[in-house]
Parts: C-alpha cells; sequence; structure tokens
C-alpha cells in the first residue's frame, strides 16, 4: 500500500517538473514542442549512463562515469538543454507552426529509432537496467523505504524547480516569451531578439525535461524505449492542457488529475484475463478523449493563467484622479472598449 | 550488382507507398491548411480493416478487402472531419488547437487498434505468387499489383484534378481558400471530397504497407509518418506533384541506401534528407506550394 | 517622366542633421519592384510626413527602415550609425521604433504590460538575473511600470491599464500601438498611418500626442494620407512615387512645385476627401 501511494506521489511531483518544462516552451512561448519526450528521454539516459559504472555486464553505454547523486541528475538535465540548443538551431528559424511540429515530431521518431538500433548509445531495446539507487546504500534502504525516500526527494526537487520557474515567470523574461507568443513581429519592433528568446525557453524547459527524466530512471531504476514513444509527449500536453496552459499551479492540478488519477491509478487494476494491456490502452483512449473535450469546452484549463494586475509591481496607483480627466478628453473623442460599446 | 538491383525493386515498392500516402497528406493539407499528425494511424487502421476483412471476418481475398477498407477509411476521413477536425479548426483561429487534436487523436486511434488487436505482429493470407523477373529487377506478384495500384489511384487523383469542375475547385482553395470562398465554390462540399480521398489513400497505403513489409503492427504507421513528411516536405508542402517527386526521391534513396549501410538506420537518410531540405529551402526543393 | 532631385528641395543644412537616411533602397516582391531607388534624409527633431500614391511603397519602405524587410539594395543610416541589415530587434535597441497600419497589440498582455514590454535596457530580460537578482528587477520594474501609467495616463489608457490589450476597442488600440513604441524612447519614430480608420476627433487628440513627441525632441517620420493632418502637424513632407522618392520639401514649397507633384498631391487630396 505505501508502495501504491508513494509510487502515484513520485508520479505527481515528476510530472509537475514535466509540466512546467513543457508549459515555459508551449504554454508561456508558444512553441508547439512535440518532440518534448526526446528531451526527457535524453536526461533520463544520461542520468542513468552517468550514475553507472564504467562496465556492467551485458550493458553496453556511454559515459559509465559513477557519479553521485545529484551529480548525474544536473548532467542529464544540462544533457536535455545541450540537445535543445541544436534542435532549435535548427528548427527556430523561419519556420512556420506546422513545419515546426513536423520537424520535431520527426526528430523525436528518428532519436527514438536511433536509440532503439544503436545498442553501444544507451543499450538499444534493452535500455539501461539496474542503474543504482541513490542514497540507497548509504542510508541503507530497503525497495519499499527507497520508494518512500525517493518520492519525498522529488518533492523537494520540485519544489526547488517551482522555485526557479516562478521567478522566471514573474521577471521581466517571462512577459518576453508571452510577447514572443502572442506577436514575434511586434516583440521584435519593441527590441526583443525573438529568436533568442525562443532559444531560452527551450533551454529552461529542456532542462526541466531532463531533470523530471533523470529521476524517473532513477524512481525505477531502468529505462527502455517502452517507456517514451514518441505518445508520451502527448500525455504532458494533456496535464498541461488540463491544468491550464501558462500557470504553474495549474501544471501541478494537471498532474494529479492526468498522470496520477488519469493514467497511474488504473495501472495498479489487475489484468482483464486474455487481454494483455487492454486496460493500459483504454485508458491512453480516455486521456485523450479528456484533452479533447476539456480543448473545447475550456480551453483555458482548470486553472486558468492569471492577468498581472498593476498593484503587483509594487507601484502608487494614485495617479487615479489625474488619469481620469485624462481619460474623459478620449472618452469625448469616443474611445471606449469593446465591452463599453456593447453594453 | 544483384544486390543494387534488388534494393531498385524494394524501392520502386516503397516508393509505391509512399506516393500514396504522401498523396494523401498533400491533398488534406492543401485544403486545411494544418498537418493531421494522425495520418499515421489512419493507415494502420485501414491495414487493420483489410486484415480484418481478409483473416478475421469473411477471409476475402487480399486485395477485394483492401479496396473495401479503401472506402471505409474515405468514409471515417469524412466523418473525422465533421465531428472532429473540422469544428476545432473553425473554433480556434490558432492552429495549435487542431494540431493538438490530431496529436491526441493519433494517440486514440493507435490505443484502439491495439484494444481491438493486441500488439502482436499479424501477417496477411497472401494469394500465393511466384518472383518474376522483370529485366533486372527481380517482383513478387503482390509487388506488382501493389505498384499497378499506386500507378492507377496516382492517375486516376491527376486525372480528377486537372480535368473536372472538382479538381479545378479543389485547386483553387488549395490555392486561396478565401478566394475560392467568394468565387461561389462550394467549399464545404470540396473539403468533404478531400478528406474523403485522403481517408481512402491512407487506408490504402497502410494495406500495401502491410503487404510490402510482410507483415502488420499497429505503430507501423506511425513510424513511417515521418517518412512521409520528409518526401512532403522535400516537394513543397502541399503541392501534389511535389509531394510525388518527393515520394520518389525518398522512397528510392531509402530502399538503395540500405544496400550499402546498415538496413537498420535506413529511415534516417530520409530524416538527413528532411532536415537538409529544411535548412537549405525550407519552402521545399522541387515546388512551390499549390497544387500546380 | 521628368522627376524632380530630391536633395534640391531639402536644406543642406538639415541634410546633415538628418536623424535617419536611406540610399537607393530597392525591394521587389516576385519581380515587381515596389520600391526602386528611394532616398531621403529625415531631419532630427522634426516631423516629416511620407506621402504618395496607393502602392508608391510608403509602407515597405518603412518596413526597410525598421528591419521588419530585408532590402534588395540601398542602405540605412540612423544618424551616423549604418544599420543596414541589421534584425528589427537590433534597430529598435538603437531607438527606432515604429508603429503599424493595423495595430499588433500583445493580446494576451494587459495594457500596461504592453508596455513594459517596451521598455529598453531590462535587466529582467537576462535568465541569471531574473533567478539571482530579484531585488534589481524589482526596482527596475516599479521605475518603469511608473513611467508606463504615467503614459497610460497621458494616452487615456489609465482606466483600462489591467486590461488585456485585445479587448481594447480599434481606436484605443491605435492610442496603445503608439504609447509602447514611446515607451520604448525613441530616437526616431516610424507611424505607419496612425490616423487611419480613427474617427475625427481622436484624429485631433493624436495629432496632439504627436506635436507633444517633438517637443520632446524625438523625430517622427509618418504615412499619412490625410493632407489636412500633414500641414497642421507635419514640418517637411517626402513625396513617394513608383518606389522613388518623387519630392522633399515643405508642404506649402510642393504645392508650387512641378506639375508632376502638383498631380501627385492632388490625387493625394482625392483620395483623402473620399475617407
Amino acid at each position: 500500500m505505501t508502495y501504491y501511494i508513494f509510487t502515484l506521489v513520485f508520479f505527481l511531483f515528476d510530472y509537475f517538473i514535466l509540466a512546467m518544462g513543457l508549459n515555459i516552451q508551449y504554454g508561456i512561448t508558444g512553441i508547439l514542442n512535440f518532440a518534448y519526450i526526446g528531451f526527457v528521454a535524453v536526461g533520463a539516459y544520461v542520468t542513468g549512463v552517468a550514475a553507472m559504472p564504467a562496465n556492467t555486464v551485458g550493458q553496453h553505454y556511454i559515459l559509465g562515469l559513477g557519479l553521485p547523486f545529484p551529480f548525474n541528475l544536473l548532467l542529464g538535465g544540462f544533457a536535455a538543454m545541450g540537445l535543445s540548443v541544436l534542435i532549435a538551431l535548427i528548427t527556430l528559424r523561419r519556420l512556420r507552426t506546422d513545419y515546426l511540429a513536423i520537424v520535431l515530431v520527426s526528430l523525436s521518431l528518428v532519436f527514438y529509432d536511433f536509440c532503439n538500433n544503436y545498442v553501444s548509445l544507451f543499450n538499444g531495446a534493452d535500455g539501461l537496467y539496474n542503474v543504482p539507487e541513490p542514497f540507497a546504500k548509504t542510508l541503507g534502504l530497503g525497495s519499499n523505504n527507497f520508494i518512500v525516500f525517493f518520492a519525498c526527494l522529488t518533492g523537494v526537487v520540485s519544489l526547488i524547480m517551482w522555485f526557479v520557474m516562478s521567478r522566471v515567470m514573474r521577471a521581466p523574461l517571462g512577459r518576453t516569451f508571452r510577447a514572443v507568443r502572442d506577436d514575434a513581429v511586434t516583440a521584435a519592433a519593441l527590441g526583443k531578439n525573438t529568436f533568442w528568446m525562443q532559444m531560452k525557453a527551450m533551454m529552461i524547459g529542456s532542462f526541466f525535461a531532463g531533470i523530471g527524466g533523470g529521476l524517473l530512471i532513477q524512481f525505477g531504476g531502468s529505462f527502455n524505449p517502452t517507456a517514451w514513444l514518441p505518445a508520451e509527449t502527448f500525455v504532458v500536453f494533456a496535464v498541461l492542457i488540463v491544468g491550464g496552459a501558462g500557470n504553474n499551479i495549474g501544471m501541478f492540478v494537471g498532474a494529479l488529475l492526468v498522470e496520477t488519477l488519469l493514467i497511474h491509478l488504473p495501472a495498479f487494476l489487475p489484468e482483464i484475463p486474455g487481454h494483455p494491456g487492454l486496460i493500459e490502452y483504454i485508458d491512453t483512449v480516455i486521456v485523450g478523449v479528456v484533452l479533447m473535450v476539456m480543448l473545447w469546452f475550456r480551453p483555458q484549463g482548470i486553472v486558468p493563467a492569471r492577468l498581472r494586475k498593476t498593484a503587483s509591481f509594487g507601484v502608487d496607483e494614485r495617479l487615479d484622479e489625474e488619469a481620469g480627466e485624462l481619460d474623459r478628453t478620449t472618452a469625448l473623442a469616443g474611445v471606449g472598449t469593446r465591452a463599453e460599446a456593447t453594453r | 550488382m544483384t544486390l543494387l538491383w534488388l534494393s531498385v525493386g524494394f524501392g520502386l515498392v516503397t516508393t509505391s507507398v509512399l506516393a500514396l500516402a504522401a498523396l494523401g497528406l498533400s491533398l488534406q493539407f492543401g485544403i486545411t491548411n494544418y498537418i493531421n499528425f494522425a495520418y499515421g494511424d489512419f493507415m494502420a487502421l485501414g491495414g487493420f480493416f483489410t486484415y480484418f476483412l481478409n483473416n478475421e471476418a469473411l477471409h476475402l481475398n487480399i486485395w477485394l478487402s483492401m479496396a473495401i477498407a479503401t472506402v471505409a477509411m474515405g468514409f471515417f476521413g469524412v466523418l473525422i472531419n465533421r465531428l472532429l477536425l473540422g469544428p476545432f479548426a473553425r473554433r480556434f483561429t490558432s492552429s495549435h488547437y487542431v494540431l493538438i487534436v490530431t496529436f491526441g487523436l493519433s494517440l486514440i486511434m493507435l490505443n484502439v487498434i491495439y484494444s481491438i488487436w493486441g500488439a502482436d505482429v499479424r501477417f496477411y493470407s497472401l494469394p500465393p505468387g511466384s518472383a518474376l523477373h522483370i529485366g533486372p529487377l527481380l517482383l513478387t506478384t503482390s509487388q506488382l499489383i501493389v505498384m499497378g495500384i499506386a500507378v492507377v489511384l496516382v492517375g486516376a487523383v491527376h486525372t480528377i484534378l486537372q480535368t473536372t469542375r472538382l479538381g479545378k475547385s479543389m485547386r483553387a482553395m488549395s490555392d486561396n481558400g478565401t478566394l475560392a470562398m467568394t468565387s461561389g465554390i462550394d467549399t464545404r462540399m470540396v473539403t468533404t471530397v478531400t478528406w474523403f480521398m485522403s481517408g481512402a489513400l491512407a487506408g490504402v497505403a497502410g494495406a500495401v504497407l502491410g503487404v510490402s513489409e510482410g507483415n502488420l503492427t499497429p505503430a507501423a504507421g506511425e513510424l513511417f509518418l515521418f517518412v512521409i513528411f520528409a518526401a512532403v516536405i522535400l516537394g513543397g508542402i502541399g503541392s501534389i506533384y511535389g509531394a510525388l517527386a518527393g515520394a520518389v526521391v525518398i522512397g528510392m534513396s531509402t530502399e538503395i541506401s540500405a544496400a550499402f549501410i546498415n538496413p537498420a538506420y535506413k529511415l534516417d537518410i530520409a530524416f538527413v534528407a528532411l532536415i537538409l531540405t529544411l535548412l537549405i529551402r525550407p519552402n521545399g526543393l522541387i515546388a512551390r506550394p499549390g497544387m500546380t | 517622366m521628368s522627376v524632380a532631385d530630391p536633395t534640391t528641395t531639402i536644406d543642406a543644412t538639415l541634410a546633415a542633421t538628418a536623424a535617419l537616411r536611406c540610399e537607393g533602397l530597392v525591394k521587389a516582391f516576385q519581380g515587381v519592384h515596389a520600391v526602386n531607388g528611394a532616398a531621403f534624409d529625415v531631419p532630427a527633431g522634426q516631423i516629416t510626413a511620407l506621402i504618395g500614391p496607393n502602392g508608391a511603397g510608403k509602407t515597405t519602405v518603412v518596413n526597410m527602415l525598421s528591419g521588419a524587410m530585408k532590402a534588395d539594395r540601398g542602405r540605412v543610416f540612423l544618424g551616423e550609425t549604418e544599420i543596414t541589415g541589421w534584425p528589427s530587434h537590433r534597430i529598435a535597441q538603437h531607438g527606432l521604433l515604429r508603429t503599424f497600419q493595423l495595430s499588433r497589440e500583445l493580446g494576451g498582455l494587459t495594457v500596461l504590460e504592453n508596455l513594459l514590454t517596451a521598455a529598453p535596457n531590462q535587466a529582467g530580460d537576462s535568465f541569471l538575473n531574473a533567478l539571482l537578482r530579484p531585488g534589481l528587477i524589482r526596482r527596475q520594474e516599479r521605475e518603469n511600470a511608473e513611467r508606463a501609467l504615467h503614459l497610460l495616463a497621458v494616452y487615456g489608457l489609465y482606466r483600462h491599464r489591467d486590461t488585456p490589450a485585445r479587448e481594447l476597442s480599434g481606436g484605443q488600440k491605435k492610442l496603445l500601438e503608439i504609447a509602447r513604441a514611446v515607451m520604448g524612447q525613441p530616437k526616431v519614430l516610424l507611424l505607419d498611418e496612425p490616423m487611419a480608420g480613427v474617427n475625427p476627433a481622436l484624429i485631433d487628440v493624436l495629432g496632439g500626442y504627436i506635436l507633444d513627441l517633438k517637443k520632446d525632441g524625438v523625430t517622427v517620420l509618418m504615412i499619412e494620407h490625410n493632407l489636412g493632418v500633414v500641414e497642421r502637424i507635419c514640418d517637411y513632407v517626402i513625396v513617394l512615387a513608383e518606389g522613388k522618392t518623387l519630392a522633399t520639401g515643405r508642404l506649402s514649397e510642393l504645392r508650387q512645385n512641378t506639375e508632376v507633384v502638383k498631380a501627385y498631391l492632388g490625387e493625394v487630396m482625392d483620395a483623402s476627401a473620399t475617407h
């Protein structure tokens, strides 16, 4: 029972991190990253091979640094970030939205194909397994205790990540990202280097993807291509859209509803005899349907992005009277908001 | 040398499959102006419906099963547009939403196929045929029929586009949707017919992919999708004839390269072509947008 | 067709103090020349109108000056600095800001945020500052917000400071467009038809704002069809026709210029009369 609950807790926090990463890319900056799961995979693999010893019987992989946690995790995050720089250099130039989406989907398919076939990279289709569990030996944790410990550790990591993301989103940088999303031409005319801004969003988001992936492999001790089929990206999109694009709290709510309740809770149901995997298949169909229903009826999500009000800038709003006077001049000129006109 | 000719034969078959698939994707893109990321799963569904008729329900001949599945997938395409994609595309100005919906549709369709048919590899029952020598090429009867299907269907679409009123309307809409609407073209009708053609072509492409690969898996369509993307982008997205040319280039080069490099990486050839095209001329190497 | 030599009509002293200068600008779209050798000086600290019949290439010229489009040929100078081929964000950072003919608000941002986006030299656009120096950012944000609120008060948008920009009316979006560019502290401001589609009462208000900008030392180049407006607020006029500079000078001088110019001005006047 403890094992079940803390597995759910782990996935809640991990997908909270993953969703925040996609949120800065898609929800805030408007980059439709359909290859997101590829960055998660890079983070997972690199975290794994960074922690594993130079040689393991029966497995082939690069690096094998034997790094302790959290250094291997950070390496995983930076590896995902490095990949995103390469990909952004190819894709962010002059590509319209659907071209970008095509290229990113293709990239994740090819990268998938490559990891599957090129055994000496990350042990091919078998993937990595027996990845050392962080602190398990030093703290003398059994496998059940490790689950509890690591779920809590992931909670701490997600809090740190949330803090970082809140700083970014609240800073002018976050506003500039949103400006680029709303209209890149205008943002450029106002002096914003839109390419570099999108690159930054890609890098920050991919770092989050890499950390989320690294935690995945550390939690389960293994990672192979079946864990990151390109369609998995869609699950993160579902978390984002159900929760509410643009809002970090929404990412947590989305992770809770979609990842924890919709995807992982049914995984504990017993298999239907004679139909291996049927529950999982039906479950995935339900996730897809939920997302579409959500997009249609409540595209802003359960926790919509909030507007940043003047008061939050710490300014004195005593201009009110003076401004009221001036506003009347324009009122004379017959300008009113659309809402006022229709009233 | 024999190996080379053998791979040319494979190349022709792959080109045929790819041409059918790329044609369907391009037609639909030209009219609706967004990419259908579930297209690979349309193919898979076509392939499995063919399998259903061929091996499970009526034990029909493979080619007859394929014909029925093709028509059924045509109606499926119309249905999906009417009930799902069309409403989303009309409601939201940003194309993000409909792209995410097609991505989700892809996941739903894939898992529906898994739920019904499971993850096992399936095989069609093909009528026994012999390998034929045609010039230096060595092809089976089924492979020849696949090529024949591609030639006939591509020819039919070409004839429709070039000679019929409907085809002219389709080309006009693809060039400029708004203008077409104001000039009295029944855009709703054209859209419906296009979705029918696109769905049918996906269905037949999925089935012939199963024939040419020798087996059938639910994820095969999805993995094939980016080879289609490579062909379509190489040819210039939305351009029918560009897509066909792209299909020839990608189909031949992936198969012929497999004679020289590890065949496991033949897909990466398509990918390199895709990336190079995007870097050099993102609007396509072969043709300009529009169905001309 | 005889064309007036642009250099003869503008004072030599003005040429020396040009805030913005372009030479031999050429831009072709699919073989058709939209701009074909446009060349002019925009005198510093003055309001200059860019006029000409439809299809003269006015917007294309503004797009090339602001970096939104790359010129096929020709050079552009901002003060002493050659900015030919610079991307638009770099040009904006060097003090040349512009507005668009059709307002391009950042719809998901509030009116105040629209202005804040334009504030120059923001430390908070850097990731490391965002992460490590919240105090610096808070201070800068407060200063920028205060300036932005003053501007919003001046432009009559103060009440709507927390409204998402997409909910503004057409006229308010025009005001926002200008206020936002002013927030960027322009040395040179390019206005692409600021009065188009605006009701007559607001035209006067906008004209007043533009004159105020001049008082603050901003050089203004505006595309304008309404010759009444040009007469009231503009110091100089540049006439563009078929992608070339036809003439430059004061409107009064141009009125007495060659028959060709008269013909163009006549056409422009007719066009503005029908609006």
